[in-house]
């Protein structure tokens, strides 16, 4: 970084000169070292996915030890990636908030709100001297039983919270953004299912463009119909079913890119 | 008393508040606006129910201006009774909630003394309401219209007002609809049932 | 929700009313002998006031008791809160001094904050806050009238801190002597003149009718434009000086200052320290230096 000794960035409570926050992108760099996490939003609900490097050959990756997606309430889900304990904070706050709405209020918290309280909070760690911004970014899945309305969220360090058809965050996200926007998701919303796939495909594309990459566990979760508007795991059979699509289509891809390449 | 109509609510209550056997206001408004679409009937302390309608609209005015949307009656019930029960060691009061939202359309909620909560067809509360139960058990209906419901629930006001000494006055009413709040006040000597004043 | 009892549990209060001997008192009030505690000046009382086409009208006996004694024969109920706005009060005469001066404290620090007149849902609010706050234990049951940007109005406040914004009210014991004048002629958009006898005459109803009420007529009218005529013993109804002149009385039992002949007057000064303190007579002292002549 252009201006990292200078003394500007030891703390997140100094300006650099040109009106930067050097902790702040710091702790952005850490959210970009990490796997990858994606979110589409559709016509019939929206769905989150993220792809977890196993660092270890004997760590146990499907349980919660090492999870990546959590359920916040029954209608939210939460994507997050970055550095993990910071992420797990973030998430125990979306539950604590979450929980105290529906004590205070007696209904569900619009998941819109949701976003903006845990961007207050994360924000506030970016004020202070004493404290460290978060190392982590979220992505925010969630349903609103009384508009019936699906969003999608994704929180950075920095604290601010912004809507999104679709997001992508951590490792590759330049490559998987280009690939989201060729979906023309905010023109004409897809639908979950196939959301499930370009996911997959997406990760699948980003884990084999990544050279010495790690072996990969994917993670993946819907907000729908299907899953009684809460926000659940997707189902087994058409995970599997996904997944064959998607390798198939990168194999494809792949065979036509090397043609195009050789001309 | 809260009465639903189809499309919405008719909430209605009389204009007495007693202090021993002296009526310290013979007009006073027992109605109280929450929201946009919500009101709350007061029955027992005029203080108590005073201070906990000021809260629960406080409560739903931030409500508001947290979700950009028109609060549900739900949501006004659960506050109301949160406060209730939280409190009820020091208070004296039974509120009817009720009112329109998107959500749910028109939904009736009384909360009782000790603080429970609970979502009913159509509410009656304070000191006359045992005068207009059975009337009420007899002629209410699902999806009556508007005016029908309000002619009713003035008819049972009226009747509660005739045969309970801290009942009387004026009556009130507001319908609440997807269209807005409509009131509406019947003087003493236009009651529909007893005795009119002479003068 | 703590708002709603902070004041009623928990250590004295720093501030304002404090309570800590409540249960105490409460105690010795059910032991024997309980009669012989002291009792707080309380102002059985005639308030009242009223909605007029061009402003308010609040209206006040002066009377003020201690059990069945009147304590004070022209005592002051009518207190001020804003330039726009006074307040009548009735109950315990300490209790209504002292929320009305801190209620026209905090309306005039609001008034400097914010450069605008004050509002009398204002101070009604900050008036049922405060008594709500306290259950009840502020005995100051309050009419509340002023004029603001709304126009004219007249709000009721009970001790406990329940309201109600009405044309015409009356507070105390002698409310309902006072009431009977209201409801039997009081009419919408009434002239000043009519107004105020009207308020005379109502506050005379409870003078005359209830024993906790008495003396003189206190009378504060506002108008629209903010302006107040606070006309202090505006009525005095029970003025016993005439009474007295009435009475004839014997020649011989009124006499004049000066009618009984001073033969002279001695006026003895003790020795401040001789004797140990102790007091000097009359021989040890020359006093004939000092004979006056009446």
């Amino acid at each position: 970084m252009a201006s990292s000794g200078s003394g500007y960035d030891l703390s997140s409570s100094t300006f650099s000169p040109d009106g930067r926050i050097f902790q702040v992108e710091y702790a952005t760099k850490a959210v970009e070292n990490a796997g990858p996490v994606l979110g589409i939003k559709c016509s019939n609900g929206v769905v989150l996915g993220c792809a977890k490097p196993i660092n270890h050959k004997m760590v146990v990756a499907t349980t919660g030890s090492y999870k990546r997606i959590h359920t916040c309430d029954t209608h939210i889900g939460c994507a997050s990636t970055g550095f993990l304990p910071d992420a797990r904070v973030l998430v125990q706050r979306l539950v604590e908030e979450s929980a105290d709405w529906q004590e205070q209020y007696g209904s569900k918290i619009p998941p819109g709100v949701l976003g903006e309280r845990l961007g207050t909070y994360a924000h506030y760690f970016t004020l202070h001297g004493a404290l460290r911004p978060f190392g982590a970014a979220a992505v925010i899945a969630g349903y609103d039983p009384d508009t019936k309305e699906c969003s999608l969220q994704l929180l950075e360090p920095n604290g601010a919270p912004y809507m999104y058809y679709g997001v992508a965050t951590g490792k590759g996200k330049q490559a998987a953004k280009t690939e989201l926007e060729k979906l023309n998701l905010h023109k004409a919303p897809i639908l979950a299912e196939d959301a499930v796939k370009q996911i997959l495909r997406i990760l699948y594309l980003l884990h084999a463009e990544q050279k010495d990459a790690k072996p990969i566990e994917i993670e993946l979760s819907w907000i729908c119909e299907a899953s009684g508007w809460t926000h659940q795991g997707v189902p087994k059979d058409l995970l599997k079913t996904s997944q064959e699509w998607a390798k198939e289509q990168l194999e494809q891809e792949e065979e036509e890119g090397n043609g195009r390449r050789l001309n | 008393m809260a009465l639903p109509f189809k499309g919405g609510v008719v909430v209605c209550a009389d204009s007495r508040t007693s202090t021993g056997s002296y009526v310290a206001n013979r007009v006073s408004d027992k109605l109280v606006q929450l929201s946009d679409n919500i009101y709350a009937c007061r029955s027992g302390s005029a203080a108590d129910t005073q201070a906990l309608t000021d809260y629960v609209h406080y409560y739903l005015n931030s409500w508001s201006l947290d979700t950009g949307r028109q609060p549900t009656v739900k949501t006004a019930a659960h506050l109301m009774r949160r406060l209730i029960y939280n409190n009820k060691d020091q208070l004296q009061a039974g509120v009817i909630i009720a009112g329109w939202d998107a959500v749910h359309g028109g939904s009736v909620y009384t909360i009782t003394l000790g603080g429970s909560c609970l979502e009913l067809p159509f509410a009656t509360g304070g000191s006359g309401s045992i005068f207009v139960a059975g009337l009420l058990d007899a002629e209410f209906r699902q999806e009556m219209t508007q005016e029908e419901a309000r002619t009713l629930a003035k008819k049972a006001c009226a009747h509660a007002m005739t045969r309970d000494g801290s009942s009387g006055g004026v009556i009130r009413t507001v319908a609440i609809s997807s269209e807005g709040v409509d009131r509406d006040y019947t003087p003493g000597n236009e009651l529909p049932f007893g005795p009119s004043a002479p003068f | 929700m703590s708002e709603l009892t902070s004041s009623s549990s928990g250590g004295p209060a720093t501030t304002g009313f404090s309570f800590e001997n409540t249960i105490r008192n409460k105690h010795m009030l059910s032991m024997d002998g309980s009669g012989a505690l002291p009792s707080p000046k309380k102002t059985g009382t005639t308030i009242v006031g009223m909605v007029y086409k061009d402003g308010v009208v609040l209206g006040a006996d002066t009377r003020a008791t201690s059990g069945s004694e009147v304590a004070e024969k022209n005592c002051e109920k009518i207190h001020y809160l804003a330039p726009n706005m006074y307040c009548c009060g009735a109950g315990t005469a300490a209790d209504t001094e002292m929320i009305t001066q801190l209620i026209s404290s905090q309306l005039e620090l609001l008034r400097m904050n914010t450069h605008s007149q004050s509002r009398v849902i204002t101070a009604c609010t900050l008036l049922k806050r405060r008594l709500f706050q306290h259950q009840g234990q502020i005995s100051a049951a309050l009419v509340l009238g002023g004029c603001d940007i709304n126009g004219p109005c007249i709000f009721q406040i009970a001790p406990h801190g329940s309201t109600a914004k009405l044309d015409y009210t009356t507070m105390g014991s002698g409310s309902l002597a006072a009431m009977s004048v209201f409801e039997s002629t009081w009419r919408e958009d009434m002239n000043e003149a009519d107004a105020v006898k009207m308020v005379q005459r109502a506050v005379a109803a409870g003078v005359f009718n209830d024993l906790g009420s008495g003396s003189n007529i206190d009378i504060c009218v506002i108008r629209k434009d903010s302006s107040v005529d606070y006309r202090r013993n505006d009525v005095k109804p029970n003025e016993i000086k005439p009474l007295r002149d009435l009475i004839n009385h014997s020649a011989l039992l009124t006499m004049k200052p000066g009618v009984t002949p001073t033969i002279g007057e001695t006026i003895t000064i003790p020795h401040p320290t001789s004797n140990n303190g102790m007091m000097v007579g009359p021989s040890d002292y020359d006093t004939s230096a000092m004979e006056v002549e009446a």
